[in-house]
């Protein structure tokens, strides 16, 4: 199942000027569950899909809101020299397809 | 009396819950009026205030600027002012003008002075700069008592030297000594968001874990409810808890929304620290009052070892200017890399004749990679794209003299396959420059061991009206 299709929120943003996080909220306890107990699959296609090593990549189930958080190091410092994104709000795209 | 000075009085007679008023999520994007009143139709205690964030970028804090306009931050000041004033409540106010430095310190208050001069207003005001010596940092990194946060490198000299600005987030401690001061308005420098709404909690004896907690949430308003909303949030804390209400009807505090709050720019949805330690959220329960008010339990304070303070600095790396133009020639956007490169080295050619290459230009083109440096290109291209080119210059009219050129050449350059020869950009308006100022980098983000925050961040007394 594609994560955009189980999930009933995908968002980014920054969790201070170094890192992003990403917060996947799923709709019950069954999609919750069903994501994690994929989250090795999860970790390492995101890993993949940011272009980082899979100790970069923390998954951190958070029962009491049904979601799925993922914090990555940002390849910039936000507002830096080539940064894209200074909130991070838009770098959740590459995970809406992964498969699980 | 002043309104801290009620506030104590009242709860030296009767030991009752407390009612903090979350007005809106960042002072100075506009304050709901309909829900501040509902809040303030509910007896608060106090009322409290974010204006900052480090979300917003470098800029601010390097610059010395706010992130709202002036006018926005003064019409939000006002009406949180004439309210606290009007109930006799304190008001406390965090992360003055946005990057809390000094330069952010002094327009807020100016604001505020300006404001109880022309409303007739009389208050007590508390306040703490959050200002860091420089002195004082350098014999920090001397001593080894600074660590990087996150993926910053270690804090040199040099850094410190370089940055405009250093901050640190003060805690509950600082607003609490403000508050001590018996008074009614308290404005801090940078700070911690939670000291907002957890430092009268621990001047009555609150539990600090649950006050930390109820901070955390109604510092963001509504942000915490269904749908989320920057309008007033009422927060009742005793001993064991707090319950939760939106002052805007349509907005509903559930259990599953105000737990989601815990992931909102947070690495660690289970703590929230502050410079003298965490709360622990991994009991916490949250339980629906009803449909819209939800009670939340179970946050556990522990203290730190020693207190840590969280720095932020950020230093000039020259004047910023852009190139904003369309293309909607398939040809331009499929072979845009090589032209861009190609454009950069003519450029290059033209500015560096009589003096070295100093600046830094880049492309991105929207559409294929203006958000993310992706990996691949896009499966197919698309029928239109943005182009924006950025020059960072020592000087602003080096910026403007590199970004004016490039435009010159990137309009007309000829690349292998060309079929519209009179031009390769679409502008939509003209000058298509635009010198955006000076521009910033973080280079502090950092750990630093404190002994005594009173020393290095006293709290200071000023008067004004009557």
């Amino acid at each position: 199942m594609r994560l955009e299709s189980i999930a009933r929120v995908i968002r980014s943003k920054n969790a201070g000027p170094c890192l992003l996080t990403f917060d996947v909220m799923l709709p019950d306890h069954a999609a919750f569950a069903y994501v994690t107990e994929r989250v090795a699959s999860l970790r390492r296609q995101v890993a993949q899909r940011y272009g980082r090593s899979e100790n970069e990549i923390a998954v951190l189930p958070f029962e009491p809101a049904l979601a799925v958080k993922i914090t990555l190091p940002r390849d910039v410092v936000s507002g830096d020299v080539g940064d894209r994104d200074v909130y991070g709000a838009q770098q959740h795209a590459p995970l809406l397809d992964i498969e699980l | 009396m002043t309104a801290m000075g009620r506030l104590l009085a009242d709860f030296s007679h009767r030991r009752r819950p407390l009612r903090s008023l979350g007005a809106s999520g960042q002072l100075g994007y506009g304050i709901p009026t309909p829900a501040l009143e509902a809040g303030l139709a509910r007896a608060p205690d106090m009322i409290g205030i974010d204006m900052g964030s480090i979300d917003i970028g470098p800029a601010y804090l390097g610059a010395g600027k706010m992130a709202p306009t002036r006018i926005g931050a003064k019409r939000d000041l006002r009406k949180v002012l004439r309210a606290a004033r009007r109930l006799d409540i304190p008001l406390v106010v965090g992360s003055a003008g946005s990057a809390g430095a000094r330069p952010h310190l002094d327009q807020t208050l100016e604001i505020i002075r300006e404001i109880a001069r022309e409303d007739d207003l009389a208050f007590r005001l508390g306040v703490v700069a959050s200002d860091l010596p420089r002195e004082e940092v350098r014999q920090a990194v001397a001593a080894g008592r600074v660590r990087p946060m996150d993926t910053m490198p270690p804090l040199t000299n040099a850094d410190v030297d370089a940055a405009a600005h250093i901050v640190g987030q003060l805690g509950t401690e600082a607003f609490r000594r403000a508050l001590e001061l018996d008074v009614d308005v308290v404005v801090l420098g940078r700070a911690c968001d939670t000291g907002i709404f957890a430092s009268i909690p621990a001047m009555l004896g609150f539990p600090p874990g649950i006050a930390m907690h109820m901070a955390k949430i109604i510092e963001c308003a509504s942000l915490c409810c269904v749908p989320g909303g920057r309008d007033t949030i009422l927060g009742i804390l005793d001993d064991d808890g707090f319950d939760l209400e939106s002052m805007a009807p349509n907005r509903a505090a559930t259990p599953s929304s105000v737990a989601a709050h815990s992931l909102y720019e947070q690495a660690d949805p289970y703590e929230i620290r502050e410079p003298s330690g965490r709360a622990d959220l991994r009991r916490v329960k949250y339980l629906a009052l009803d449909n819209r008010r939800t009670r939340v339990e179970g946050a556990i304070f522990e203290p730190a070892i020693r207190q840590t303070l969280k720095l932020e600095g950020a230093t000039m790396i020259g004047h910023r200017a852009l190139l904003i133009a369309g293309a909607a020639d398939p040809r331009f956007i499929a072979g845009h890399k090589e032209i861009f490169a190609a454009v950069s080295q003519v450029v290059r050619g033209l500015v560096c004749e009589d003096a070295d290459e100093d600046y830094r230009l880049s492309f991105r083109l929207y559409g294929v990679d203006g958000v993310r440096a992706w990996a691949e290109p896009p499966a197919q291209m698309p029928r239109e794209a943005f182009v924006m080119g950025e020059c960072i210059a020592p000087t602003r009219e080096r910026a403007e003299e590199v970004i004016r050129t490039t435009k010159q050449y990137l309009l007309h350059h000829g690349y292998d396959g060309r079929l519209a020869t009179a031009g390769n950009l679409a502008f939509p308006f003209t000058p298509p420059e635009v010198v955006i100022g000076e521009a910033y980098r973080f280079n502090v983000f950092h750990l630093m061991d404190v002994d005594d925050m009173a020393r290095l961040f006293p709290a200071e007394l000023e008067t004004l009206g009557r």
